[in-house]
């Protein structure tokens, strides 16, 4: 039909050069290879000790990281969702924190705190006990997973949350009236319905892990060993590997394939969440006791992922040594100077974040909506798969990505290797079905009978798009916007295979000052890149009137 | 003042067919229900006339000019109609003023005090004068219904639609609401096709009511049209509560069930054919005893027992079984207290047994 047409025509165009050449051309290259066409590469990545090795950490990895996520978010899911935890609200603002928090930067904030020599923590230990080593030590594979679950666990406590929230206790209650003691009813009820939840939120704490970049870089490389993004990573450093780039990437990509459907197989089964509805009422569950102890716990977690990483990058951005203590005299604001006025690449790198957020924040937001509109009001025949396909770019890992746009686009037709372009195409294409998904639920909202009111009585279907439908949707297009802001100048994973010397952005150079070690710069952009990122969040917050986490009052 | 005439109309969703030939004229100034049960397509006519979806076949007409047809569709908003949805769907981002006026931008020529003196006649109209500068969020439900009549009337349409527009309302406001429309319909007289699934709604409300069963119109007719002579056995189920008593026609003007033999209404069925009959339960009269000289030569005379009864506090309902294993509901006056397992005497008038076409 006729205005179906250019829909397709974009959608179709629009994946085939942001998803499927790059993806076809990844498993092209893949198997390619020196030895000519073949699994050669294949071999070759595989065979090789370190790979093997990268891939078993990564495993390791993701794994415990997925096991402490669930451990620590789901008993605080309950506490803030179901019992009498004061402060829940700060806890809940907490969450949200260390949910927008780049793992990056906790990572290196958790090298300041608990480096073996340095580090803040260690320090106060030797200076309590006297003792010679180190109280703990961050360069290690359980710091690793210390300082990746610190940020991932709020993943799983949203997931479990919001599920709990939407149980209403009379499903509880129907199960006390007919005899069950309350544990009875915890384990026969209530965990039951919570359980898909608990399982996807697991999943998705796994894939979390398992498509990092930024915390292994800092914490592994340091320690001497590898995982698959770091892997990945070294092979586009001189002499560049692209082959096997490719060829390991693959691995990444089924995995986080398989796992994503499986977590769609375990919540779409049965369709548990929406079993109470809003209208069912909800109890709170008296701690007893346990009310100030419980708190007290949820503290020491937020003081682990928030307080103290917050409170070293401050210390560090103002202090001349970042490791002396807090006087007088150590007290400087050089660094801030040093990092906005003298270092080089800072000005052109927030120049860059701030152009790149602000184009796909807007291309992105808008092409949502569009495509949300036409789904919610099947403008098109057959626009129901439409979702299917703005949702794909979800299984592909931001390395991955950008190695499949960097083999695309190094060579002809579009060259776009070098510009900001190629980071546009990687940010938009990652942060589409985030998007999607905020539109679709806006355009939920607005009834089809609001605009069918108003053809009625004469006005014509422009008109109610601009009269209407927008002044309704606008606050959902506009957190959608911050929404792709926010993870585009936290981006890191693909921007550090596709940025050349004058795209970069504020992520990568903070890994670049890294390896200068000018840590008081690096506090000072962090906290910089924090400072934008809650400015966005609180705008969301205003326009949605609601939480982001969703996460009811 | 137009009417509304539609011939044929067709309308399918994939291979079912929501809408399937349907022929229903509104003469004008007339308010006719649309009742059905839900999935009967009353809905979908009602869309397909505000010219929200195109048929398949067949057309749609306001006076002579052609709205719908499966080669063409003029848009809603060239339609000169008014809607008013389930929902309400008022605008919450404007005032009640805001959302009345609305309509008016279109198609006439109205300056600003026009408009505004139009918008508080029909406030006033509504029951809502002073209302003006309130949102719909802060309206209770009743008056947000009203708002929603006040800006379909507001625009003076040629045809009215209304879509189950007090279904979100609590019982005692959808009893008045039901006064209130038929009170706006009497004053300003606009053709208006009125969907609901509820009968009791569309006999108060509408001047005639076309039953819908499975896209088709079923019957055509006043209310007491469909209840005293209902076309079909949907209809007189639908209708009101009833007795059926399937069974064969004996010869013509007698049916026949198990040892039961009923005279009924007609005689045009061929004997041999398969027959419903629809006796309403308040067409049936109870004598208690077994002396058989009840009735007259007008009426069928049974025998039966009563097997249970229920005191309604205006009547009493009784279930009364009958030669050939029948239970036949009765409603008697409450005077008439039996107690189950008593000997009785129906009497039946001829004339209120209905043999009934599928």
């Amino acid at each position: 039909m006729d205005r179906s047409l250019p829909v397709w025509v974009v959608t179709a165009v629009f994946l085939a050069l942001l998803m499927l050449l790059p993806m076809a051309w990844l498993v092209v290259v893949s198997l390619s290879g020196d030895g000519g066409a073949g699994l050669g590469s294949y071999r070759q990545a595989l065979t090789d000790p370190h790979l093997r090795k990268a891939l078993w950490n990564t495993v390791v990895l993701a794994f415990w990281v997925g096991l402490f996520s669930l451990l620590v978010g789901a008993p605080m899911a309950w506490l803030t969702a179901r019992s009498d935890l004061p402060g829940k609200r700060a806890v809940r603002a907490l969450m949200l924190a260390s949910f927008v928090t780049p793992p990056f930067l906790g990572a290196f904030a958790w090298v300041m705190l608990a480096g073996p020599n340095a580090g803040v923590l260690n320090k106060v230990w030797r200076d309590l006990t006297g003792a010679e080593g180190p109280l703990v030590d961050i360069f290690t594979m359980p710091g690793l997973i210390f300082a990746v679950t610190l940020y991932t666990f709020p993943y799983v406590f949203i997931m479990i949350a919001n599920t709990l929230e939407l149980i209403a206790s009379d499903l509880e209650e129907a199960a006390s009236i007919l005899g069950a003691r309350r544990f009875t009813v915890a384990l026969t009820v209530t965990l039951p319905m919570v359980a898909p939840a608990i399982a996807s939120g697991f999943i998705l704490a796994v894939l979390q892990a398992l498509a990092l970049f930024g915390s292994p870089a800092i914490l592994a490389l340091p320690a001497g060993f590898h995982t698959i993004t770091t892997q990945i990573w070294s092979y586009f450093q001189y002499p560049p590997k692209i082959e096997l780039a490719a060829a390991a990437s693959m691995p990444l990509l089924v995995a986080t394939a398989l796992l994503l459907y499986l977590q769609k197989r375990l919540l779409g089964r049965r369709g548990y969440a929406s079993v109470g509805g809003k209208g069912g009422q909800r109890r709170t569950i008296p701690l007893g006791g346990w009310r100030w102890p419980a708190f007290a716990a949820c503290l020491a977690v937020m003081a682990c992922s928030i307080f103290l990483p917050y409170g070293v990058l401050a210390k560090a951005a103002l202090s001349r040594a970042w490791a002396q203590p807090m006087t007088w005299d150590n007290f400087t604001l050089t660094n801030i100077w040093f990092t906005f006025w003298q270092y080089g690449a800072t000005k052109n790198a927030i120049v860059n974040t701030l152009e790149l957020g602000i184009m796909t924040a807007t291309v992105g937001a808008l092409m949502a909506a569009l495509l949300a509109y036409t789904v919610n009001r099947r403008l098109v025949p057959g626009s129901q798969l439409l979702p299917f396909l703005v949702l794909a770019p979800v299984v592909i890992p931001g390395v991955v990505l950008a190695v499949g746009l960097f083999i695309a686009y190094t060579r002809p037709p579009l060259v776009l290797y070098g510009t900001l372009w190629i980071m546009f195409a990687a940010f938009l294409t990652k942060e589409l079905p985030v998007g999607y998904s905020q539109s679709d639920a806006t355009f939920r909202g607005v009834h089809s009978e609001l605009e069918e009111a108003g053809r009625i009585l004469g006005a014509g279907r422009l008109r109610v798009l601009r009269e209407i439908t927008a002044p309704l949707a606008r606050s959902g297009i506009i957190a959608t916007w911050c929404f792709i802001f926010i993870g585009v100048i936290r981006e890191l994973s693909a921007s550090i295979i596709l940025f050349t010397p004058s795209t970069k952005v504020m992520s990568v150079v903070i890994m670049d000052l890294k390896e200068e070690g000018q840590f008081g710069a690096i506090a000072v952009l962090g906290l910089f890149m924090l400072l934008m990122t809650f400015a966005t969040v609180a705008l969301m917050q205003r326009l949605l009137g609601r939480d982001v986490l969703g996460v009811r009052e | 003042m137009p009417g509304v005439t539609i011939r044929g109309l067709t309308k399918r969703y994939g291979d079912v067919a929501a809408v399937h030939d349907l022929d229903l004229s509104v003469a004008p100034g007339e308010l006719v229900a649309l009742l059905g049960p839900s999935g009967c397509g009353k809905t979908t006519t009602l869309r397909l006339v505000a010219g929200f979806l195109k048929p398949e076949a067949g057309e749609i007409r306001v006076g002579d000019r052609l709205l719908s047809s499966p080669d063409s569709v003029v848009p809603p908003e060239g339609r000169k109609m008014a809607m008013i949805f389930q929902s309400y769907a008022l605008w919450p981002h404007m005032t009640v003023a805001q959302n009345v006026a609305y309509g008016l931008r279109f198609g006439r020529r109205l300056d600003r005090a026009d408009r505004g003196r139009r918008v508080s006649e029909i406030l006033k109209a509504v029951q809502l004068a002073g209302y003006e500068a309130r949102y719909p969020g802060e309206l209770s439900g009743g008056q947000q219904q009203r708002v929603a009549v006040a800006r379909a009337l507001v625009v003076e349409p040629e045809i009215l639609l209304l879509d189950e527009p007090l279904s979100n309302l609590d019982a005692n406001l959808r009893e008045e609401m039901r006064f209130e429309i038929r009170r706006l319909h009497e004053a300003f007289g606009i053709t208006t096709l009125y969907v609901t699934h509820d009968q009791a709604e569309a006999m108060v409300i509408s001047d005639r009511i076309a039953v819908l069963d499975r896209g088709r119109v079923a019957q055509v007719g006043t209310a007491e049209d469909l209840f005293e002579r209902p076309a079909t056995r949907f209809v007189a189920q639908f209708i009101g509560r009833t007795n059926l008593v399937d069974g064969v026609v004996e010869v013509p003007g007698v049916v026949v069930h198990d040892g039961l033999a009923l005279r009924v209404a007609t005689a045009d069925a061929k004997p041999g054919a398969g027959v419903a009959v629809s006796i309403r339960p308040h067409a049936i009269t109870l004598v208690p005893g077994e002396h058989a000289h009840a009735g007259g030569p007008d009426d069928n005379v049974l025998s039966g027992v009563i097997k249970r009864a229920s005191y309604l506090g205006s009547g009493v309902d009784y279930e009364v079984e009958v030669a050939g294993g029948i239970t036949l509901r009765v409603a008697a006056p409450a005077t008439l207290r039996l107690s189950p397992g008593t000997a009785v005497i129906l009497v039946v008038p001829i004339a209120r047994c209905l043999p009934l076409r599928d």
